[in-house]
């Protein structure tokens, strides 16, 4: 039962929902919540690959970096929504309307 | 691949013979379920034990506290009032359990949980002896540093959940000071790691000898200073005083456990005072020389030398039971030390607990790592007891 | 055997966590779901052979990530929902049924072509064929430094600018 197209189906589970989180809410911080899901998807089908097809450790290394840049970007995201609710006082998507400022 | 409880009790004839006899009734392998079941016991065991350790902890304190400030104690609950922990647990199950109306019932049901299960989790790669660590993950120090993170995400939904402003306050500074004080506490792990070659605990133990020459914290002078700085962020995560802020009576009337009555409060006291223990036991591990007994008496190999008819498996039990004294007589020192901290020091300001540990923790930290580093590389990993008194004979013996 | 139930644990928890995550109305919720998801992934890569992976993924996502994400909801002004009756915001413009059907059908189209394309790769292993479990720490150490060591400083120079940055733009009082 644990073979490759199980770990594709459950990472596959995994992507929809995080595409259906960052698709249906305006909450910025729940949009946060989805990328967080997708990128975790992606790590787990690397760590799939490299231990049923490649057993060299490159997908291990490759899913270490995605955790490091989804940890850096999530702190990123989270200091700019921060900001932006210093200066709008909401977190509705809809209302980072404009460019500048 | 690990070498676990199991892998370690199966050298034992009594389990050689189960397993036989068991495979004969069931029909097939029962390897696999004698496996489970001493796992089972083994955790059902140490559980039972830790629970009585964090109960006996709150007796060890009021009792050391009473005996710094003069006066007696409990004595009244059994010989010498040791029954009192007991009196408590008994008190808190029979409290009635109230849940704020505006509270957030799923979240509050859930923080006690997630602090006691973080402390657990913990409890399963402590290196109580070579055989009888629960299991010895290649990754021991790693999977404890995460895992005991649990807790930060509990204090701050306990302190979210209450939906009273002391309870945010305190489980908002409770979740920043364990989270800033994972930094230092990490980099000192990881220049001990960097020494002993390997993540995992009962490599870092071995790598050590039974007298306090051979302990790391002995080993040069930035292990030194790291087992301190160890110390006081361990004191700083498990919200212990001096740095207990988020729970402090006088200034935020408990903090985040104020909505708590009952056994969940007694889950968040029980999670604390287990967690002393854990952290005390690693830093005994890492820094004092963990479970090895001096004249190397844990392996159990005299027994063997002076009965020499005697089966291996009794010899290395023998050995295994006086490292396992070892381990604890160290972790309980180290108890009773932060007990002693607890009742001598005055209270941090909470920005003056973020300056102690960005400020001045983390550099030193960092300052340690680098010079362990270069320790290893200049000397070869040489312990300055080694470098000042053999390498003086080696250099007198090698003149030719 | 005990993989299995392990592999058949995880998998529960990371795909009812992820279910979870995308249905619940309360964004602290959410979040206590991402927690189980994430926790559900790390016991994925552990049923992997991915022992320093799944400690990884402990370290920095249940203990550094979740809480950065409860620190922003709480200090963004806590919850507050922007949810219709049915839980989930109706986006204008995501489609009718007709859309749906024929996404569907394409989507079922291009998946034969695709698993058509990569049927050499799903051989199933007999249980002995897979090398066994064997610990990656000193092996993803020395490809970090021998192989990979350009993404590693890369990486470590990311990490630097995303701290600086983060402190530099969420510090109150600066005006433009």
């Amino acid at each position: 039962m644990i073979s490759l197209p199980s770990y594709l189906i459950i990472s596959f589970c995994l992507f929809i929902a995080g595409l259906t989180v960052m698709i249906a809410r305006k909450n910025i911080i729940a949009m946060l919540l989805g990328i967080e899901l997708i990128l975790n998807a992606a790590a787990l089908n690397f760590a799939a690959y490299t231990r049923f097809i490649n057993q060299n450790l490159d997908g291990h290394l490759m899913s270490l970096f995605i955790i490091v840049i989804a940890a850096a970007e999530a702190a990123v995201g989270l200091a700019i929504v921060i900001r932006f609710f210093q200066i709008k006082e909401s977190i509705h998507i809809d209302d980072a309307t404009e460019l500048q400022s | 691949m690990n070498s676990t409880v199991v892998s370690y009790l199966s050298q034992a004839p009594g389990y050689g013979f189960l397993t036989s006899k068991l495979s004969e009734v069931l029909g097939f392998d029962a390897t696999g379920i004698v496996n489970f079941l001493i796992f089972f016991i083994v955790t059902l065991v140490m559980v039972n034990i830790m629970a009585a350790i964090g109960g006996l902890g709150t007796y060890a304190e009021r009792k050391i506290s009473a005996d710094l400030q003069m006066r007696q104690g409990p004595n009244r609950v059994g010989p010498f009032g040791i029954l009192q922990f007991l009196a408590d647990g008994v008190k808190m199950i029979l409290k009635e359990d109230i849940i704020p109306r505006q509270a957030d019932k799923f979240m509050f049901h859930l923080a006690p949980f997630l602090c006691l299960v973080g402390v657990f989790m913990t409890l399963a790669v402590l290196p109580f002896s070579s055989g009888l660590a629960l299991t010895n993950l290649n990754i021991g120090v790693f999977y404890l540093l995460g895992v005991s993170s649990l807790v930060g995400v509990g204090i701050f939904l306990g302190g979210y959940s209450s939906n009273s402003k002391w309870s945010m306050l305190g489980g908002m500074r409770g979740a920043s000071q364990i989270v800033s004080y994972e930094v230092p506490v990490t980099l000192t792990i990881l220049s001990v790691v960097l020494m002993a070659g390997s993540l995992s605990f009962d490599v870092i133990t071995e790598a050590q000898g039974g007298f306090p020459h051979e302990w790391f914290i002995l080993h040069n002078p930035f292990t030194f200073i790291g087992f301190f700085v160890l110390f006081i962020g361990a004191l700083a995560e498990t919200n212990r005083a001096p740095f207990d802020l988020p729970e402090a009576e006088s200034e935020l009337v408990s903090g985040y456990h104020t909505e708590y009555s009952g056994m969940r409060f007694g889950f968040f006291a029980l999670a604390e005072y287990i967690e002393v223990f854990v952290v005390c036991g690693v830093c005994a591990a890492l820094f004092l020389g963990g479970y090895k007994v001096p004249f190397n008496l844990g392996t159990g190999d005299f027994l063997v030398k002076a009965f020499p008819a005697i089966e291996p498996m009794l010899a290395k039990q023998v050995g295994n039971f006086l490292q396992l004294g070892a381990f604890v007589t160290k972790t309980l020192a180290l108890y009773y030390v932060v007990i002693w901290i607890r009742w001598t020091l005055p209270r941090l300001r909470v920005d003056h607990l973020m300056v102690l540990c960005w400020k001045y923790l983390t550099p030193i930290a960092l300052f340690n790592l680098v010079g362990c580093a270069v320790w290893l590389y200049a000397f070869e990993g040489k312990s300055i007891w080694y470098l000042i008194f053999k390498s003086g004979a080696a250099a007198a013996g090698a003149h030719h | 055997m005990f993989l299995n139930i392990m592999f058949l644990l995880a998998a529960g928890a990371t795909i009812g966590g992820s279910f979870l995550t995308a249905t619940s109305k309360n964004l602290m919720h959410a979040c206590i779901y991402l927690l189980l998801t994430l926790f559900g992934v790390s016991g994925l890569y552990a049923t992997l052979g991915a022992d320093f992976l799944a400690a990884t993924q402990l370290v920095v996502y249940a203990g550094g990530v979740v809480i950065l994400m409860l620190f922003a909801i709480m200090l963004t002004g806590g919850v507050r929902e922007f949810v219709n009756k049915f839980g989930i915001d109706k986006v204008a413009s995501m489609g009718t049924v007709k859309t749906y059907s024929i996404a569907g059908f394409m989507v079922v189209i291009m998946s034969f072509v695709i698993m058509k394309i990569l049927a050499p790769i799903f051989k199933s292993y007999a249980p002995g064929e897979l090398p066994g479990f064997s610990t990656t720490v000193e092996k993803i150490g020395t490809l970090l430094i021998t192989d990979h060591v350009l993404a590693f400083e890369i990486s470590s120079i990311l990490l630097l600018g995303a701290l600086v940055g983060a402190a530099v733009i969420s510090r109150p009082g600066r005006t433009r």
